[in-house]
């Protein structure tokens, strides 16, 4: 490490031949295999960046009869203009010397190519060593240019430069050395052999990475660019940075000038130039990428994949410090989170800290003894659980084990786990019968909704259901197998609310399917000439509760007027203007009245969780209706004046999602973390139960959870932070599992490294949800503000770490993991939840969109947040092809004006809703064919209101 | 009335299956629960072999029959007809090895059956009223020699492995203790032997240190 470093800094600054050759003599000696270590999977980056070096120098490099022409093609269309201009003239020196010299190691390698071991790669460097030195400071003048591409830097900084010497061998030569690692020894086995020939001068690079040997090195690199390549986003500037990249420059921020710019004639800021997400959600590589045995970041994803040793570096880095946590993310086929059962031999956990067997405990003692990553504890190997260890510390039976080789893995919970039998899945249904609900057409919807979702509940045989209706009485319906027909009962005592009925109120679906049918067939034109006005909502969700406290399960709320009658009565408010911009102004966002968070609670209890359906034109307070669904780990469905033949598909899809998809009942959730790193505040949807317990009545793939952690020891002193969560629940088919996500971190001290393996989505996340919840205690001002002032501190920290070496002014430098920041930062203060003031969102829309937000997974936030714009005229007026052409006609285009023709059709699609945008000088032969004739007119109207909300057509689906 | 069903394996102990939302209107369900498990776990070390068995708990009264490696348990009202009892067990047993008899064996996870509690349920229903026509007829019959099944009191049937546990380990203390017994015998013995000949021995030692000490002196 110490030579490296040192020699690094020379080489960036003031190229001479010296440093090269210093810790290049250095090299050979000291690379082997105990470098090695644990530390493989740091050099995944590096080898890396190396190969973007290595493009200039190769493309013209002769040396490559074979290698050239093999690589071209791979490498990422975006690298390759930028190295452009340098590549002319230097190449053309360099290659003489290269050649020559390592024309003499070239042969009598090439023999290994097929599977380089590690004595011949050692052997190598001396040769290879000499001929470097007589290209003295060409080369390194050359290796400036392209380095303002410049990924490296993040392995040098990071605790395991000292291995960057190893990079080239490791894929193939320390195969056999290591044993903790074998997913990441197949990736990058597996790449090398495109340019077999070349490899041994990889081969050599043991010695220097990066910078000495540019040539034959990266060549050896070139193997592995496809399959890192994508991975750019979290490489310095690795993908384009927007505008100027400084060339000399060989940092890695992207920068972008703000101001006028001296020498430019508009002042003000290129708006092509900015950053724009047009691809969506990046995931961080580093995470997977360092720690292959990580679990995926669908499930877990931290703001910062290197995690500060001291608080004076957390303090410095500004942004929130956490994780977002999404247990039960949906995977993609093939992917499935296997299932491991210990039987009655009990699942294997640490003594001390209860943290579950994962990939990175570590086995002594011949196999007798396993230590805990988290805490350290030395636990002893129960006899069933045994196994020896192979020469190199593994396990034998390492493949009969996924639990010891993939991050995430699910246990069947042994009886311990239980404190009463798996609970069946169960589906209760309170709907508001008033006036409003039958006229605007929701009852009908939600019926038939329902009903055709009945085969697809999940757990059958044993799912139950069971419904209330209720206006200024409580209905309830006795299901009855042996019935025909439901039959209702009326309870008219708001007061006292009781259960007319002991049981049959809530059946087994798959033995009263009839009845259940007859319900909600008849539901709508039961009610069809209602003129209640009223809503019992507060005894209604009391009578609920009496009925389902019994198992639990999930209670969906259809509510389409304010709760008027009885407990938990509530009155308007919002109306008043002049409450806005005050201090008062937070209490219209929390709820009014004590008994909603009291009832939140008992339901949590209780294993209930409350979805909440609301519908009304008018103010329902669903600040407080919004509270149930908070604490219980629910979600909110708001619909602003619902009519049917409008909002009828986007109920129909979301009703039908929330009913089918695959939910986990009755959870708890636990984040553990390595010792001197403490979890410390919970953000998102769900009840805590203790300090660190998350009670979760139902979980499914739509709901994330964000966690910020601290340090709790001024310094720490370990090289690496372990995460583990753990979601205990009962499967909709009536099995109780563990589900443990485990992933790690490494340990930096350098600021530049957080911000290089920032996480923009996890940190959006993060930032928005404690926006919304300042603006649950503060004014909507202040949360935007803070969130704006957080960003740019961040940036401000950022600039500091680099401006004082170069010029930078006039410029804002960022990143490049955090280049989307700043936009995503304007789109929270943008969102429903937090723009404006009285005006601008109803409050009942804030509200709801406060709730849904709180519960969003990472990419949908960012849909949400960045909703993706397609112009469709072009591919409609195409005859219709193929499927997949859809993807290639219509791309993702920036949210901005410019984007948007007169004469084209657009589709914005948050995730939520879909807007389509008709332009105004748009064909009038398209239009009438697209929307039928009566509401052609209407949508004349808002072409020329230009409204951009114009028509929601959710009925429109792309693949 | 049935308040618990419970259905377990033997040999382990594992629960398989349950009736789900029993122990509706009962105050101390858990603490009931908890003693038809130390039940279960008695029965897998091999102890209360009857294959029938009343077992009275407070106001309450467990009853079970196992067959099969499989321990139906219910527990009902002391008022409820110990036949009528026998009986639901009986319906549940027969319904329970047709669907699952195979896969006892190989449970391995603990409720494996729990699909299982909604024919519990139903079973439920129609015993819950001992004076339908139908109960009341097969009241009548005289199916099974119900009356020789043995009644005894849960403390009794929970104590036998206390009691069973607690001999064992006085024995075990006996045996640590009479090693200890025999170290200290050894002890004094030896220390009596050298109380009774170190004077004889130190005298001795005089007498031949001024042997000694004249010889040299001369």
């Amino acid at each position: 490490m110490g030579t490296e470093n040192p020699n690094r800094a020379n080489n960036l600054q003031g190229p001479s031949a010296t440093p090269f050759a210093a810790p290049r003599a250095n090299m050979p000696i000291s690379s082997s295999h105990p470098m090695v270590g644990s530390q493989t999977s740091a050099f995944r980056p590096t080898s890396v960046p190396a190969m973007p070096n290595a493009s200039p120098f190769s493309s013209p490099g002769p040396t490559a009869g074979s290698g050239t022409p093999g690589f071209r093609p791979m490498q990422p269309g975006r690298a390759t203009p930028s190295y452009g201009p340098p590549t002319t003239g230097p190449p053309q020196r360099v290659p003489a010397p290269q050649f020559s010299s390592t024309s003499q190691p070239t042969p009598s390698q090439t023999s290994h190519v097929g599977q380089p071991i590690l004595p011949p790669s050692m052997r190598p460097p001396p040769p290879s060593y000499v001929p470097s030195v007589p290209m003295g400071s060409p080369p390194q003048s050359l290796y400036n240019a392209p380095s303002s591409n410049n990924p490296p830097r993040s392995f040098v900084d990071s605790p395991y430069s000292a291995s960057g010497p190893n990079i080239q061998p490791p894929p193939s030569s320390t195969r056999p050395t290591y044993p903790g690692y074998p997913g990441m020894q197949s990736n990058q086995v597996n790449p090398p052999p495109p340019p077999p020939p070349v490899y041994n001068q990889g081969g050599y690079a043991p010695s220097q990475p990066p910078m000495p040997a540019p040539f034959s090195s990266h060549q050896g690199g070139y193997g592995q660019v496809p399959p890192v390549a994508p991975s750019s986003g979290m490489y310095g500037g690795g993908s384009a940075p927007p505008t100027g990249v400084m060339s000399g420059l060989a940092e890695d921020f992207c920068s972008l000038s703000l101001g006028s710019a001296p020498g430019s004639f508009d002042g003000g800021l290129d708006a092509k130039a900015l950053p724009r997400p047009l691809d969506g959600d990046v995931e961080p590589s580093s995470f997977a990428g360092m720690y292959p045995m990580n679990c995926d970041s669908r499930y877990l994803r931290l703001t910062t994949s290197a995690i500060p040793n001291s608080q004076s570096l957390v303090s410095r880095w500004q942004l929130p410090l956490g994780a977002v946590v999404c247990p039960l993310a949906e995977t993609p086929e093939g992917e499935e989170v296997p299932v491991v059962n210990f039987a009655t031999m009990g699942i294997v956990r640490c003594r001390r800290c209860r943290t579950y067997v994962n990939p990175y405990v570590t086995f002594t003692d011949g196999g007798r003894k396993w230590r805990c990553n988290i805490c350290a504890l030395l636990n002893d190997v129960q006899n069933d659980y045994f196994a020896h260890l192979d020469a190199t510390g593994k396990r034998v039976d390492l493949d009969q084990h996924p639990e010891l080789t993939k991050g995430s893995v699910e246990f069947v919970a042994p009886a311990e786990y239980m404190v009463r039998p798996p609970m069946p899945p169960l589906y209760f249904f309170m709907i508001d019968v008033s006036i409003s609900a039958v006229k605007s057409g929701m009852l009908e919807v939600m019926a038939q909704t329902i009903k055709s979702c009945l085969d697809n509940l999940p757990g059958s045989p044993r799912t139950q259901i069971g419904f209330i209706t209720f206006d200024s009485t409580i209905h309830f319906y006795n299901m009855k197998s042996s019935l025909t027909q439901p039959q209702m009962m009326v309870v008219s005592d708001l007061d006292d609310v009781f259960v007319p009925l002991p049981d049959d109120l809530l059946v087994n679906l798959s033995e009263s399917r009839p009845v259940v049918e007859a319900f909600l067939d008849s539901l709508p034109s039961m009610f069809q000439d209602n003129v209640n006005v009223e809503s019992a909502f507060g005894p209604a969700l009391k009578a609920a509760f009496m009925v389902m406290s019994q198992l639990g399960g999930k209670l969906l709320i259809f509510q389409s007027t304010l709760p008027s009658l009885g407990v938990g009565r509530l009155k308007l408010r919002g109306d008043d203007l002049r409450v806005y911009g005050t201090d008062k102004e937070h209490t219209l966002r929390i709820p009014e009245d004590p008994f909603y968070k009291q009832m939140a609670a008992d339901f949590t209890k209780f294993q209930v969780a409350v979805n909440i359906y609301a519908f009304s034109d008018k103010y329902t307070d669903i600040a407080s209706l919004g509270t149930l669904a908070k604490y219980t780990g629910g979600q909110v469905y708001h619909y602003p004046s619902f009519h049917s033949t409008i909002h009828k598909d986007r109920l129909r899809h979301e009703l039908a999602r929330d009913l089918t998809r695959e939910t986990a009942w009755e959870a708890v959730m636990r984040i553990r973390c390595g010792k001197g790193v403490r979890f410390t505040s919970y953000h998102g949807n769900f009840m805590l139960r203790s300090t660190d317990l998350i009670a979760l009545p139902a979980v499914d793939c739509d709901k994330a959870y964000a966690m910020q952690f601290a340090l709790e020891e001024t310094l720490l002193t370990t090289q690496i932070v372990y995460f583990q969560v753990a979601l205990l629940y009962t499967a909709s088919c009536g099995e109780r599992r563990i589900r443990v996500h485990t992933a790690a971190a490494s340990v930096v001290t350098d600021l530049g490294e957080m911000y290089r393996q920032a996480d923009t989505g996890a940190v959006v996340s993060l930032l928005s949800r404690l926006a919304i919840e300042k603006s649950l205690s503060y004014k909507l001002e202040d949360a935007r503000n803070a969130v704006q002032l957080k960003i740019v501190k961040a940036l401000k920290e950022y600039r500091k770490l680099y401006s004082v070496q170069h010029r930078v002014g006039g410029r804002m430098i960022y990143p490049e993991s955090l280049k989307y920041l700043p936009l995503y930062g304007l789109s929270i203060c943008k969102s429903t939840a937090l723009r404006g003031g009285y005006a601008d969102a109803q409050l009942d829309e804030r509200c709801a969109a406060g709730f849904t937000m709180m519960a969003l997974p990472v990419k949908k936030m960012l849909k949400l947040l960045y909703p993706s714009l397609l112009r469709v005229d072009e591919y409609l007026v195409k005859a219709p092809t193929v499927d997949d052409e859809f993807d290639r006609v219509c791309r993702r285009l920036p949210l901005a004006a410019e984007s948007l023709d007169s004469r084209g059709i657009y589709i914005l699609d948050d995730g939520f809703r879909i807007v389509v945008w008709f332009g105004r000088m748009l064909s009038p032969d398209l239009a009438r064919n697209l929307v039928e004739e009566d509401s052609a007119t209407d949508f004349a109207r808002n072409q020329t209101r230009r409204t951009t909300s114009g028509r929601v057509l959710s009925t429109l689906k792309f693949s | 009335m049935v308040k618990l069903t419970m259905i377990a394996r033997v040999t382990d102990g594992l629960p398989l299956a349950e009736g789900l939302d029993d122990g509706r209107d009962m105050q101390d369900a858990e603490f009931y629960k908890q003693q038809v498990k130390a039940l279960f776990k008695n029965l897998s070390r091999g102890q209360n072999e009857a294959s029938r068995m009343s077992v009275e708990t407070g106001p309450y009264i467990f009853h079970y029959i196992i067959e099969g490696r499989v321990c139906y348990l219910t527990m009902c009202d002391r008022a409820y007809p110990k036949k009528l009892a026998f009986q639901y067990l009986e319906d549940l047993k027969n319904e329970f090895e047709r669907g699952y008899g195979n896969q006892i064996e190989t449970a391995a996870r603990p409720y494996a059956f729990i699909k299982f509690d909604t024919f519990i349920q139903r079973t439920k229903k129609l015993y819950q009223d001992t004076r339908t026509q139908r109960n009341i007829a097969k009241l009548n019959d005289e199916l099974y020699e119900v009356h020789q099944v043995m009644t005894r009191n849960v403390q009794e049937v929970l104590g036998v492995g206390e009691k069973l546990d607690q001999v064992s380990q006085m024995s075990n203390r006996l045996t640590s203790e009479s090693r200890v017994y025999a170290d200290k015998a050894r002890d004094l013995n030896r220390q009596a032997l050298i109380r009774k000949w170190a004077p004889v021995a130190i005298v001795l030692g005089v007498v031949i240190l001024l042997f000694w000490a004249k010889n040299k002196i001369w």
